[in-house]
Formats: C-alpha cells, sequence, structure tokens
C-alpha cells in the first residue's frame, strides 16, 4: 500500500516542464542560460521583437540567435528575424545559453518564451502495471497543455508587436498628412513670391 | 539481499529521487553587466499570483559572493520589493493591476568586478498555485490530483484566449480608425492642393490685371 502511494506521489512530481517567458531590451548582446535537467529533453524556444525604440524606424531588421549547448558547441542558429519558434532535442543535459545579437543601432524589446518538456515515463520504475498506461496519457496530456501555453504566449507576443506597428501607422497616416498639406501651401506662396518679383522687375526695367 | 531489504531499499532510493526531483527549480539565468542595471518586464494580468526566487552566482569565483540590490515595480510605479545588499531571497506578492511589471537587478559594489549571473525562478499564476496544500485541505491524491492541475491548467488557457480576442480586438479598432483617418487626410490633402492652386490663380490674375498685362 505504501509502495503503490509512494509511485503515485512520485510520478506526479515527475512532470517537471520548465517555462519561463520574459521580456527584455536588448542593447548590443544579451545572452540567457536555461538549464536541461535530462537527456533527450526536448527544448522549444521563440521569441518576438516587440518594438524598436526609433520613431522613424522602417526597415524590418531583426535579431540574431545563437543557441550553444553545455560543452560551448552551436545548436542552432538563426539570423534577422523578427519572429521565431523553434525547438530541438537536446542530448546532454546541462546549461544551454541563447545569445541575442542586435546588430541596428537602437534598443529593441524582446520577447523570449523557453519551455523544456520532459517525458519521464520512459525511465520510472513503477511495479505497479495497472496505473501505468493512465499516467501515461496524464503524462502526454500535460505535455500538450504545456505545449499549448507555449503557443499562446508567442501568440501573444505578435499580437503585441502587431498593437505596436498598427498604433505607429496610425500616427504616421496623421503627420504625413499634416506635413504634406504645410509643404504644399509653402511651395504655393513660394511660386506666388517669385513670380510676382519676376515680373515686377522684368515691368520695372521695361518702363523706365 | 532478501526480497523485503530489496522492497526496503527499492522505496528509500524512490524517496530519494522524490526529493531531488522536488528541490529541481524551473529558471533562468540572466549575466548582469559590471555597471548599470538589468530589466525584465513582464506583462500580467489583474489579481494573478506571483512568486519568484533569485539566487547570485559570481563567474569568477570571488568570496564573499558579491551582493545585488532588487526592485519589482508595478505598472503604475508602485515599488512592490525592494532589497539590497542580497546574494538571494524571494518575493511574492498578488497583482492589484494589469500590465508590465519590472524586475531590476544590480550589483551593489560595481568595482567587485568580475561577471555576475542570476538565477531567478519565476512562476506566475498557475504555476505558482501550491498544489500540496490544496491537496491536504481537499484529501485528494494521485489521479485525482493530477486531473485538478490539468482542469486549473486548461482554465488558465481559456482565460489567456479570452484576453487574446480582446487584444485583437483592440488592433481592429486601431486598425480601422487608421483607414478612415488615411482615407479623410488624403482628401484633405487634396482639397488644399485644388485650394492652392486656385488662390495662386486668383492672385496672379489679379496681380497682372494691376500692371495692365492683362
Amino acid at each position: 500500500m505504501f509502495h503503490t502511494i509512494l509511485i503515485i506521489v512520485f510520478m506526479s512530481c515527475l512532470l517537471i516542464s520548465n517555462v519561463v517567458g520574459i521580456r527584455f531590451v536588448i542593447d548590443r548582446e544579451e545572452c540567457l542560460s536555461i538549464t536541461v535537467d535530462y537527456e533527450g529533453d526536448t527544448v522549444y524556444v521563440s521569441f518576438v521583437v516587440i518594438k524598436a525604440e526609433s520613431p522613424w524606424h522602417f526597415t524590418e531588421d531583426g535579431v540574431d540567435l545563437v543557441i550553444k549547448g553545455p560543452s560551448g558547441d552551436r545548436v542552432f542558429d538563426m539570423h534577422d528575424k523578427t519572429s521565431q519558434k523553434h525547438d530541438f532535442i537536446a542530448h546532454k543535459k546541462g546549461l544551454y545559453h541563447f545569445c541575442f545579437t542586435n546588430k541596428s543601432p537602437y534598443h529593441e524589446t524582446i520577447d523570449f518564451d523557453v519551455h523544456v518538456g520532459h517525458f519521464a515515463y520512459h525511465d520510472q520504475h513503477a511495479k505497479d502495471e495497472h496505473f501505468k498506461p493512465l499516467f501515461d496519457l496524464i503524462a502526454k496530456l500535460e505535455e500538450a497543455l504545456y505545449n499549448i501555453q507555449f503557443e499562446q504566449h508567442w501568440l501573444q507576443a505578435e499580437n503585441d508587436r502587431q498593437a505596436v506597428v498598427n498604433e505607429k501607422m496610425g500616427k504616421r497616416a496623421v503627420h504625413k498628412a499634416l506635413i504634406e498639406s504645410a509643404a504644399l501651401i509653402g511651395a504655393s506662396v513660394l511660386q506666388v513670391y517669385l513670380l510676382q518679383r519676376l515680373f515686377e522687375r522684368k515691368l520695372g526695367l521695361s518702363r523706365v | 539481499m532478501s526480497k523485503k531489504t530489496r522492497v526496503v531499499l527499492l522505496q528509500v532510493i524512490l524517496l530519494l529521487m522524490l526529493i531531488i526531483l522536488v528541490q529541481n527549480g524551473d529558471c533562468i539565468w540572466l549575466n548582469l553587466p559590471k555597471s548599470g542595471r538589468k530589466c525584465v518586464t513582464e506583462e500580467i494580468h489583474n489579481n494573478v499570483v506571483v512568486l519568484a526566487d533569485y539566487v547570485v552566482i559570481s563567474d569568477v569565483h570571488i568570496h564573499p559572493t558579491p551582493s545585488i540590490t532588487t526592485k519589482v515595480t508595478s505598472p503604475y510605479g508602485s515599488i512592490l520589493h525592494q532589497k539590497e545588499n542580497a546574494t538571494h531571497g524571494q518575493f511574492a506578492f498578488t497583482t492589484s493591476e494589469g500590465g508590465q511589471y519590472l524586475v531590476c537587478f544590480w550589483a551593489d559594489d560595481p568595482n567587485q568586478g568580475g561577471a555576475l549571473s542570476v538565477n531567478i525562478d519565476w512562476r506566475t499564476g498557475i504555476a505558482a498555485k501550491d498544489w500540496e496544500s490544496v491537496a491536504r485541505k481537499e484529501k485528494i491524491e494521485g489521479v485525482e490530483l493530477e486531473l485538478r492541475k490539468l482542469e486549473a491548467a486548461v482554465e488558465a488557457i481559456h482565460d489567456n484566449l479570452l484576453y487574446l480576442k480582446s487584444r485583437e480586438a483592440e488592433i481592429r479598432e486601431v486598425s480601422d480608425t487608421t483607414n478612415y483617418r488615411v482615407a479623410l487626410y488624403s482628401i484633405l490633402s487634396l482639397g488644399i492642393c485644388i485650394a492652392a492652386s486656385v488662390a495662386q490663380l486668383w492672385y496672379l490674375t489679379r496681380f497682372f490685371q494691376k500692371k495692365k498685362l492683362i
């Protein structure tokens, strides 16, 4: 009886998934690290550049991401992306480093999310065969739900990015119209003034 | 080894593994710059429990470990937690307003040198729920507890989806306003262009008539 209870309690603690979602401002380079506790875990990583801190920024510069393993080996890298999702299987356990590089001269806000999914039922030693299939299914369900939460976080960050772009677009439309009108009025006043001066000079010369 | 000894040994091993696994935390490592501060923000809704735990590790093994100052600010500027001269600490609060919460770290003594790493264990909302106390209070265990956790996770996902829907509605509204504004201001610009040319024509005609050229 004690054995069964211990197995049950043990199983309920095996589904440890690391989920982290933070937002930070990057200047030139920023590195974050995360520990992966078991070999064979799948690491899901996503990032979205929320906004660039400059008023007239119109090129879609992204950031670079380099993922390095515990022994310094390069696991994956991607260049000039404003939003990306990626997953890989961690073959070694230890500290994985995620380094962002910002190539544009402005500060950018990046929303970063990483989720380490671990399936514990590969290596548990439960002798009680009656509970095994049920716990397997519960473990799969929990993993799927964590995955959904991870995707939702990425979707939320993309939404935030769109909100910022939208607001900028609205302001830009108004600014453009005002500056255009001012330039038009200024140009026509200048035209009239120059023509008036030209004719006055010509008339002055011919009449004298 | 007799069968009974083996069973006891197995139970001890399982208990030890349980203890080790429970002590493993979810964490992320940040590198602190030597001068200046490192800030992270997170968008948190109203009425959400936040638990966090931080530990400072020095890359170059300096004794004693350099201490840092931590500051947690709410979206409206009120300071929720501030602690100086600490190498580890924790804070917990329930949010009373939704928005961007800012957590800043900086080294107390910038001259102490060496790069610092801070390990943050940051849990919000459903991840911060204390399932042990819920299990004890409601006297549930095993499969029922797991399913209860999954039910809470599904509710959190549903709430998140509703929030995403409302954000998307805001974006759509701004989009519609921008569309209307672009149309309005384009017609206005065209109107000003026509008015300027008409004014020019009128002024120059009057000028030439005055100078008896027309």
